[in-house]
């Protein structure tokens, strides 16, 4: 799916078969949750399959399948995000456009129910390709992105593990070592005239500090498309992510003329020995 | 033998400096770069070096980073730092970060005091205030330059973006250290009458910077949103991977950015054996190098004058003023040569 340079094709004859592949975190699933999550992200899949087929964009496919799976409790993004050390929720996100590199972002931002949405309207509607905190919520005042109570994002679960790791307070990264925490959803897609995008969601690590970012809304990091090359949506230990820019060094070694699983494997291999992380990636 | 161990290499934003601020900011990165390279002569380590040079650019009120930021669009003061040590990948940022003077060493401290990469906007305060780092008045980081720029864009008919070529002053910082470990800083303040909230590449890992014992330390400055799209830094690196020189690995992905998302920009560059560059599409950027003895800076395309480093006594810093003098000289020369040539395009 990587090699899907030229000019776009005509719509009526796909030369191109479109593809989605979607994520929904890299984890030690609970047996209780997993038939959940397995539920999840075949269905955001096929939501975002469907969109292909009708000839949509990648683009639109990804944020289709990501939205999916924000509206989807069993997922830590949007509905079911993880709640950070004040007991909030903060989220992030990002998509891209191979087409174009264009890009979108947003980082901790909150009481927004599909922060993958608000970060193409970012790319759409804006000069810029990041916005955080207060002002994210105040572009999405102004362009009539609906803010949700904080209440609607946090799910019973959520609330009830936040509580009992207060009473035991651990380090962040003996949480996810320990892998009890669920993760980031993403996917990436091909449509019919040969463009790919991606698209990453999260609300983060558990507990995490007030104002923490991670990979998720990082160009290179949380994920990266470019038409000439591919797309790549990352998923799991985010620092670890961010110290060897994953997206971005899969989306490399691709080029180089590796394929899509060698240069997942060899980097995911590179990145264990470098920082020891652990993470997935779908491409 | 030349020693090409330590080296440092600061920049102090790429861009259309105005003549009347080209010798502030050519004496600014001088300085940094003196400051930076006397910390590695010391034995201090890379990431030291970087943090001080950078440090003393956030100060000087001729950048566009620390005291002397632009202003968002309501008036306010938003900076985005970052630092990358070489030997570890370790990685601290601050984005969107208020009222501190010193972004470049909150974002040291996230990398040090947290277990996270980056901190942003209210949830930086709050970890400024409980490791003790002191809050500023907003009034003491913002300057008469940054407010009259700031209300002249807000006049119907003005173009920031045009406006914004005049100073894009980001600051960076790349060393290496006797030991052969590399680092990078970078901090701004970001884009003149930018959103609330906007953060550009200067935070994110592998856009404003990357540091790799193993490849060498990239701080870049210009359009944040173009070297966000193309990753920047990180790309710089790949091409050294592949065997390319600092100053060739710059120009090839310079050369990529235009092509890809027309965008202008400038970086400095180490690799880990102490060669070095600083490379730019833009009109200038201003910046200085300090090696085995020898202080380089420049500003307008092509431009490399060195002055000796050596223990400076009374009459030898005489002597280099009056060199200052008849290089600014040039500088403006050369300057009003540049802009001519731009009017003419």
């Amino acid at each position: 799916m990587c090699d899907c340079e030229g000019a776009p094709l005509p719509s009526m004859q796909p030369a191109v078969k479109p593809v989605v592949v979607v994520h929904g975190g890299a984890w030690a699933i609970p047996v209780g949750m997993s038939e959940a999550c397995a539920n999840g992200v075949k269905t955001a899949a096929v939501g975002a399959f469907r969109v292909l087929k009708r000839g949509g964009t990648a683009l639109d496919a990804v944020e289709t399948a990501v939205r999916a799976l924000e509206d989807d409790p069993a997922f830590d993004a949007g509905r079911g995000s993880v709640l950070n050390a004040g007991g909030e929720v903060e989220l992030d996100a990002v998509v891209m456009d191979g087409r174009t590199l264009a890009a979108g972002a947003v980082s901790c931002v909150r009481n927004i129910a599909n922060p993958v949405t608000l970060a193409r309207a970012v790319m759409e509607k804006t000069d810029h390709v990041m916005l955080t905190d207060r002002g994210a919520n105040l572009f999405a005042d102004s362009v009539g992105v609906a803010t949700v109570p904080s209440d609607a994002l946090v799910t019973e679960h959520e609330r009830e593990e936040w509580e009992r790791h207060q009473q035991y307070s651990r380090g962040v990264k003996s949480l996810f070592n320990s892998r009890w925490d669920h993760d980031t959803v993403g996917a990436v897609a091909l449509d019919c005239h040969g463009d790919v995008a991606c698209a990453t969601s999260t609300g983060g690590i558990r507990n995490k500090m007030v104002g923490r970012v991670g990979d998720s809304p990082i160009i290179g990091c949380g994920g990266y498309a470019d038409n000439r090359v591919g797309a790549v949506s990352c998923t799991g230990h985010g620092e670890s992510i961010m110290k060897v820019t994953l997206a971005s060094r899969i989306l490399f070694h691709i080029e180089q003329g590796r394929s899509p699983s060698e240069a997942v494997e060899s980097c995911l291999q590179y990145m264990a020995e470098r920082v020891k992380g652990g993470a997935g990636s779908s491409q | 033998m030349l020693a090409m161990l330590p080296v440092l290499v600061v920049h102090g934003g790429a861009g259309n400096v105005p003549r009347q601020r080209a010798e502030l900011s050519c004496a600014g990165v001088r300085e940094a770069a003196r400051a930076g390279y006397a910390l590695l002569r010391s034995g201090r380590s890379a990431m030291d070096a970087v943090v001080e040079a950078v440090t003393l650019l956030e100060n000087n009120p001729a950048f566009n980073a620390g005291c002397g930021s632009v202003l968002n669009e309501h008036g306010g003061v938003e900076m985005d730092a970052l630092v990358m040590d070489g030997r570890t990948l370790a990685s601290g940022a601050v984005s969107a970060v208020r009222r501190i003077a010193n972004p470049v060493q909150l974002a040291r401290l996230v990398m040090e005091k947290t277990q996270h990469l980056c901190l942003t906007a209210e949830g930086a305060s709050k970890f400024a205030r409980a490791v003790g780092v002191p809050e500023v008045p907003e009034e003491t980081l913002i300057t008469d330059y940054a407010r009259k720029r700031w209300q002249r864009n807000l006049q119907p008919g003005s173009n920031p973006v045009e406006c914004q070529m005049g100073k894009m002053g980001t600051v960076g910082a790349v060393a290496v250290d006797s030991e052969g470990n590399v680092a990078c800083a970078t901090s701004t303040g970001g884009m003149l009458n930018k959103m609330e909230g906007r953060v550009g590449d200067t935070p994110c890992v592998g856009c404003g910077g990357y540091a790799d014992n193993l490849l060498g330390a990239v701080s870049p400055t210009g359009h944040g949103e173009a070297i966000m799209k193309v990753t920047l830094s990180r790309l710089i690196l790949f091409y050294m991977e592949q065997g390319k020189t600092a100053a060739d690995a710059s120009d090839q992905a310079l050369a990529y950015m235009w092509e890809r998302v027309q965008g202008l920009a400038g970086v400095v560059v180490v690799d880990p054996r102490g060669g070095w560059a600083a490379r730019f599409n833009s009109l200038q950027m201003a910046w200085a190098a300090a090696q085995n003895g020898q202080l380089h800076y420049g500003l307008g395309k092509g431009e490399d004058f060195t002055l000796p480093l050596q223990d400076q006594p009374a009459a030898a810093t005489q002597n280099l003023e009056q060199q200052h003098a008849a290089s600014t000289h040039n500088l403006e020369q050369q300057h009003a040569a540049s802009t001519h040539n731009l009017e003419q395009q």
